[in-house]
């Protein structure tokens, strides 16, 4: 049986215990079931922001232009069969340190429209891609915070054609943050 | 007396190529000069150094007014918007009881034909005006690729009057766009045939433009 990845981006601005714990216990949780794991540390590398030009579309279909980490991250990430994003919930959404590199996978896709039920969206370059899990880490429950980093992950995965997408919310303090993300895994990586 | 408004542009074409800032200055028709100082921003310059962030706080922290205006960039803003507002968001923290708070209106456009894809990004600016110390004044979030119609027009130049009375964007404004601008079937099919000339503008084949280089 093939030996199942998971590509995780550590989204954290800074060194943030929390979610740096939220990182290792993702790994752990993955590594005692046999995936293999890699780990990108987006806060250490170098990617610039999109610069909204569509080369990756129409000039080097599937490439960003800009050479730089952000390419790495993304070929991982096509390359996995579950992409996790640990971040804290920012403004109901990801850090900009995630967001950067999230911006840069557009590549993924193709320029080409169609039909997602009813709603027009991009078509898919590659013929599988990963599951999505989002990982968030909020000082405190924020209903409204919460509700818009569901919806953001959800529409993530619609976007990026994950068949399956999960979202664990972590609050500072949480007495077992290791329990809901194993729950979580558990929910996303069902066969 | 003088008012100042601050337009944010988020899209990293900036001030003069991008579809934000061309929405924005239809917007801005309805602004009178002499009642009005408007300051433009191009967010990915301003978080580029410490100086043009510590710019965009103090023009921020002094506007009667902001316009944030950008496209929406997977289901969300701009990686350097999102990191402006962090930077905004945490030198407002300590300010004042008694600090300005200035008005926040949102244009946001996305190029997919509904302008509903728009609302997870609408709800993020909600919240990033709550925790800047802003007061909400209403979004507009077009679809279509920044195609503007009469229709569309008509919304913006509303939208502008009722910010430069001191409104905020009406219910029967944002609902004038909740409509796409044409049959989403037409969008798809002229969408897709705009990618493939422009591939073919840069020497690709239609079957080059479907390459998949990490497999």
């Amino acid at each position: 049986m093939k030996t199942r990845s998971a590509c995780i981006l550590d989204g954290a601005p800074r060194d943030v215990p929390a979610l740096d714990d939220a990182v290792r216990h993702v790994v752990k949780t993955l590594d005692e079931r046999g995936w293999t794991t890699t780990v990108q540390r987006l806060r250490e590398m170098e990617i610039a922001p999109c610069r909204g030009c569509f080369a990756c579309w129409v000039k080097t279909p599937g490439e960003c232009i800009i050479d730089d980490a952000a390419r790495d991250v993304a070929r991982a990430a096509i390359h996995s069969d579950l992409l996790v994003y640990v971040t804290p919930v920012t403004f109901g959404g990801y850090s900009s340190t995630l967001k950067k590199a999230v911006d840069r996978m557009i590549p993924l896709i193709l320029p080409y429209f169609t039909f997602v039920g009813s709603e027009v969206h991009h078509i898919r370059r590659y013929p599988t891609a990963p599951n999505l899990l989002g990982v968030g880490l909020m000082p405190e429950r924020d209903e409204r915070q919460e509700r818009a980093f569901r919806a953001l992950i959800r529409r993530n995965s619609i976007n990026f054609h994950a068949a399956d997408a999960e979202v664990c919310l972590l609050h500072e303090g949480s007495l077992d943050p290791r329990s809901s993300i194993v729950a979580a895994l558990e929910e996303v990586t069902a066969e | 007396m003088t008012r100042t408004l601050t337009v944010l542009i988020g899209s990293p074409r900036g001030l003069d190529r991008s579809n934000s800032a061309a929405l924005s200055r239809i917007l801005l028709d309805a602004f009178d000069e002499s009642v009005w100082t408007i300051d433009w921003i191009h967010l990915h310059e301003a978080v580029g150094s410490k100086d043009a962030a510590a710019k965009l706080v103090a023009e921020v922290t002094n506007s009667d007014l902001i316009l944030f205006a950008a496209p929406l960039y997977v289901d969300s803003l701009p990686a350097p918007a999102i990191e402006a507002f962090e930077r905004v968001v945490a030198a407002r923290a300590g300010r004042p009881d008694d600090a300005k708070t200035p008005r926040f209106a949102v244009l946001l456009n996305c190029g997919f034909i509904e302008p509903r894809q728009n609302a997870t990004a609408v709800e993020i600016c909600r919240v990033i005006s709550d925790a800047a110390g802003f007061e909400w004044f209403g979004d507009l979030a077009l679809g279509g690729g920044g195609h503007v119609t009469g229709r569309i027009r008509k919304a913006l130049r509303e939208a502008g009057a009722s910010l430069a009375n001191g409104f905020p964007i009406s219910p029967d404004t944002r609902k004038r766009v909740r409509r796409p601008v044409m049959p989403k079937l037409l969008y798809v099919l002229g969408g897709n045939l705009m990618w493939r000339r422009l591939a073919k503008a840069n020497g690709l084949t239609k079957e080059a433009l479907l390459g998949q280089p990490y497999v």
